[in-house]
């Protein structure tokens, strides 16, 4: 009965079967070996670290779809649709197994009722497939999303068609195979749609016999089609269903978007300037991503009209390591075209912000803002290219410790601190908490009247707390960002001894980039303080009762989350829960929100560097979706952040209507009794 | 070839104007507290100028500051650039000296580095802004001086500079060893690359007093001194603002450059 123990043309129908098998699992494997030595190519990286806890998480995150169904909204049912295809096909694979394996290459014969059981559940699992690719469908080719704008090449295009086509033939494949089946050969008990459309096949008549033989016909061609599938997918450019598990396995576990120390031993060549330099979990990521989009429609560089596309910058990539992959294997050292230059274009790689929006709206875990900056990193280190105003900046910082200079600089570090009474550490002194004011902090005068406000906070509060004052410097964050990592290097090895020889155990920073750099990259050079970022410590203020906000504040507010104190160390609520302390505060919140919030324009070094012209700017378009809440007055807790706001507002013209504040400003008006508002 | 350099390291010029002061009776400014001294603009770019020609025409470069121990550091900035040694010339004799003692100093020190091709100073010093030590420095080595270089090339043993003049640039041939004056017209000086930067971190800067360039005291005696301050006051600022409007920026433009032609 089983169409393997016929005879065609004189041949077994198990050897049909085998050989036919043999040849496609043969390609499968020769091409997969190929990927595999092409993540070869890449530098090692240890990612094998905590094997349980990657394999719980990939496990879970993969079966249950939470990687896909996390997108769901109710304009993008897209991830909806992956689940039920990744469920549904799922299905269908064990089920292949059985069919194709068990019943036809082994014959074994199963028990009738055991597979009516499992034919009926693929018989429900095709509907889900059939309704994903019609989701899918109706995404790709009639609503196309920001994200899916895109110029496919024939070839992409045709993958999708495919992948398409082919599932709605399998899940027709199934049904008629079935249905030929239990009509022809007048199974029972049947599976259910199969059972309702066997019935109706022997109601019209057809003989036994065409039924058989169209049966036998129909399950060859599935099984043709299937062997096809099997050998085209790791040919395809569309790799990630292959892929993208390992990469959840083996994605970071450290701190976001953290970057690799750079060594000056080791190389004359640093960062990233062919395929070679990247990581094999770089490349791996290439070989991952699912080209859904989601990091492009995120990405504030791209959707400001800026050159940068996460999303192209991988796939094209991921082509450049197709194509060229193969002369790299033979020996060849250099590629044909230039990585940067060709594949990447520099000017993408100065527009982005490291807000890591890409990062958090990868379903997949590919790390984008690691890649741009290793990139950067080969511009600016070894190629000595980069903007002139990032120049600038790092000039001041090699001169002066700080970025700032020129006609901003209207103070000096530690004046901020004058009138105030404040313990100024000296040489010898020593403190337990340290509150590190940041540069822009001390040096920026609207910057100054949060620190101000901060430090009177901590006052109010008893805490007992020092400052560096004059003796303060840049944390290096900055340098890092725009990719010249050895005067990071410099800076923190400084800074670290600093801290060191002050005795500090513990520091509060004002600036979301000073607290990630100084919690998540100070370790690198063997610097463990405990670091907290100011709204984390005057959480905690009044959590013991340390401090009280009894004044009330009759306005509507809308908190903006800086992207190194939300994305990058996932601190969004103690923000939150001090704004909503604050009696008769009415918090708000913007749409694009905590892990989706929209960047102020200002990271990864950009307080310094030049928007590409003709482009909108980030700031603008961050205070437009404050606007939108109609709030008063539009809370930060970063410097940057908060200059972004103020420069947005004065450029518009709105001074009278939205108010930017600090949240530290916010925090020491509502502690003050009423009556003495104002005095401050 | 082998170039010589000259530095100074000056009072950050970028300090806030309220932060300046000055004790008129000493007739010395007084640094404000916590500012840490810069390298003197016109001297980076006369590095700049060194590392360009070593970069073409390899050889080494030698920078030499006169001042604190603190001048150190713009010798490591030096190196970090691209400069292979450095020395600080530090001695309180040194202290003070015009023009004709500084350059008497450096040339002190330039006799005992001993060969050179070409020896680089900024154009003018970025504090009192004199531009004389440069041209007395040749006059004492017994070289010609070009000033004001925009541009330097260097061919067999002659030097070609462009050289800034008030209505353009003329070009102008020195045989070498001859001193230059570099002016900010060269270019922006690079930034240092990384493991330059971490290599010149490390270096120790050796520290030559009167006594190792063997400077004769009597020279460094501030009564034989050839100028003398007479008096030191800080200029008065006035600022006086006026914003030019315009129903549209070409009507804004045109009334801006009609205020101009008044002003000037």
């Amino acid at each position: 009965m089983s169409p393997v123990s016929a005879t065609y043309w004189g041949l077994p129908g198990y050897i049909i079967f085998w050989v036919l098998f043999a040849i496609a699992f043969g390609v499968f494997l020769r091409r997969s070996y190929f990927l595999y030595r092409l993540l070869r190519l890449g530098k090692p990286e240890r990612r094998s670290d905590r094997i349980g806890q990657r394999a719980i998480f990939m496990l879970s995150v993969v079966s249950s779809q939470w990687c896909a169904l996390k997108t769901v909204g109710f304009t993008d049912l897209a991830g909806l649709g992956h689940a039920l295809m990744f469920w549904g096909f799922g299905f269908f694979l064990i089920g292949y197994v059985i069919i194709f394996g068990v019943d036809g290459g082994l014959g074994l014969s199963l028990p009738p009722a055991f597979e009516a059981l499992y034919r009926s559940i693929l018989d429900i699992a095709a509907l889900f497939v059939i309704a994903a690719v019609i989701v899918a469908a109706i995404k790709r080719y009639i609503v196309k999303p920001k994200r899916l704008e895109r110029e496919e090449s024939p070839k992409e295009k045709i993958i999708m068609a495919l992948l398409f086509t082919t599932m709605i033939v399998l899940m027709a494949l199934h049904y008629g195979t079935e249905a030929l089946k239990y009509s022809a050969y007048n199974i029972s008990p049947s599976p259910i749609i199969g059972g309702l459309l066997a019935n109706s096949l022997t109601s019209a008549g057809i003989s036994p016999a065409t039924l058989s033989a169209t049966y036998t016909a129909f399950w060859w061609i599935n099984y043709v089609l299937l062997l096809g599938a099997l050998v085209y997918a790791p040919h395809s450019a569309h790799l990630h269903p292959l892929f993208s598990p390992a990469n959840i396995f083996f994605r970071p576990l450290g701190p976001k978007g953290a970057l690799e120390p750079v060594s000056a031993e080791e190389t004359e060549n640093f960062g990233v300037s062919k395929l070679q330099d990247f990581t094999w979990k770089q490349l791996l990521d290439l070989y991952s991503c699912t080209w859904c989009g989601r990091c492009h429609a995120a990405c504030p560089a791209q959707l400001s009209g800026k050159s940068l596309s996460p999303r192209e910058i991988i796939l094209n990539l991921k082509d450049h390591l197709l194509e060229e992959g193969p002369r790299l294997l033979k020996g060849k050292a250099e590629a044909s075209s230039k990585l940067i230059g060709d594949v990447v274009a520099e000017d993408a790689l100065w527009a982005c912000t490291t807000c890591g929006a890409c990062i958090d709206a990868c379903a997949v875990k590919v790390e984008h803002v690691r890649r741009i900056m290793d990139l950067r990193r080969n511009l600016v280190l070894t190629q000595n290219k980069m903007p002139e105003t990032a120049q600038l900046m790092l000039r001041n910082m090699q001169s002066r410790g700080h970025p700032w200079a020129g006609i901003q600089s209207l103070r000096l570090r530690g004046d901020w601190t004058d009138g105030l009474d404040v313990k100024v550490l000296a040489d010898g002194d020593t403190a337990d908490t340290l509150f590190w004011v940041g540069c822009t902090g001390a040096l920026v005068e609207r910057n100054v009247k949060a620190t101000i406000s901060m430090t009177r906070v901590l006052k109010a509060a008893g805490v007992d707390f020092a400052v560096l004052g004059e003796a303060e410097t840049c944390c290096g964050d900055p340098a890092r960002r725009v990719g010249y990592e050895f005067q990071f290097q410099m800076m923190a090895e400084q800074n670290i001894e600093t801290f060191k020889s002050h005795n500090i155990k513990e520091i509060v920073t004002s600036c979301p980039h000073c607290y990630n750099t100084l919690k998540n990259e100070y370790p690198q050079y063997g610097g463990d303080f405990k670091v907290v970022h100011y709204t984390q410590f005057i959480g905690n203020l009044i959590a013991q009762g340390k401090l009280k906000l009894a004044n009330g504040l009759n306005a509507k507010l809308t908190y903006h989350d800086p992207c190194y104190l939300g994305r990058y160390n996932g601190v969004y609520q103690e923000p939150r829960q001090i704004l909503q302390s604050i009696p008769q505060a009415n918090l708000v919140e913007m749409a694009r929100t905590r892990d989706k919030a929209f960047c102020c324009g200002g990271g990864g070094g950009h307080m310094w560097i030049e928007e590409q012209s003709g482009t909108t700017k980030i700031n603008q378009m961050r205070l437009d979706d404050a606007l939108k809440t109609g709030a008063e007055q539009v809370v930060t807790a970063c410097p940057y952040c908060l200059q972004m706001f103020e420069e947005g507002i004065e450029h518009k013209n709105i001074k009278d209507s939205l108010k930017a504040k600090d949240l530290a400003e916010i925090v020491e008006a509502a502690m003050q009794p009423s009556e003495s508002k104002g005095a401050a | 070839m082998n170039t010589i350099v000259c530095v100074k390291q000056v009072l950050d010029p970028e300090i806030p104007p309220a932060k300046f002061k000055i004790d008129p009776t000493a007739k010395q400014v007084i640094p404000p507290p916590g500012v840490p001294p810069v390298i003197s603009v016109y001297d980076e770019r006369a590095i700049e100028a060194a590392c360009r020609l070593k970069d073409k025409h390899k050889g080494k470069i030698t920078a030499i500051s006169m001042g604190t121990e603190k001048a150190a550091d713009v010798i490591k900035h030096a190196i970090a650039m691209g400069a292979d040694d450095g020395f600080v010339l530090q001695d309180a004799a040194f202290e003070n000296l015009d023009s004709f003692g500084t350059a008497y100093v450096l040339g002190k020190a330039i006799g005992k580095i001993g060969e050179y091709d070409l020896v680089l100073c900024g154009r003018q010093a970025a504090d009192w802004g004199a531009g004389e030590v440069g041209s007395i420095l040749a006059e004492m080595l017994g070289i010609p001086v070009v000033t004001l270089a925009a541009d330097i090339q260097a061919a067999d043993n002659t030097l070609k500079v462009k050289r800034i003049v008030s209505d353009g640039f003329e070009v102008l041939e020195a045989p070498m060893p001859c001193l230059v004056t570099v002016s900010g017209e060269i270019g922006l000086p690079r930034l240092p690359a990384g493991p330059r930067m971490m290599m010149a971190r490390k270096k120790v800067v050796s520290v030559w007093k009167a006594s190792d360039i063997g400077a004769d005291s009597a020279k460094l005696d501030k009564a034989n001194a050839h100028t003398e301050v007479t008096a030191l006051t800080v200029p008065t600022r006035k600022t006086e603002c006026e914003i030019i409007t315009g129903s549209t920026p070409t009507e804004a433009a045109a009334n801006l450059a009609a205020k101009i032609n008044v002003l000037i």
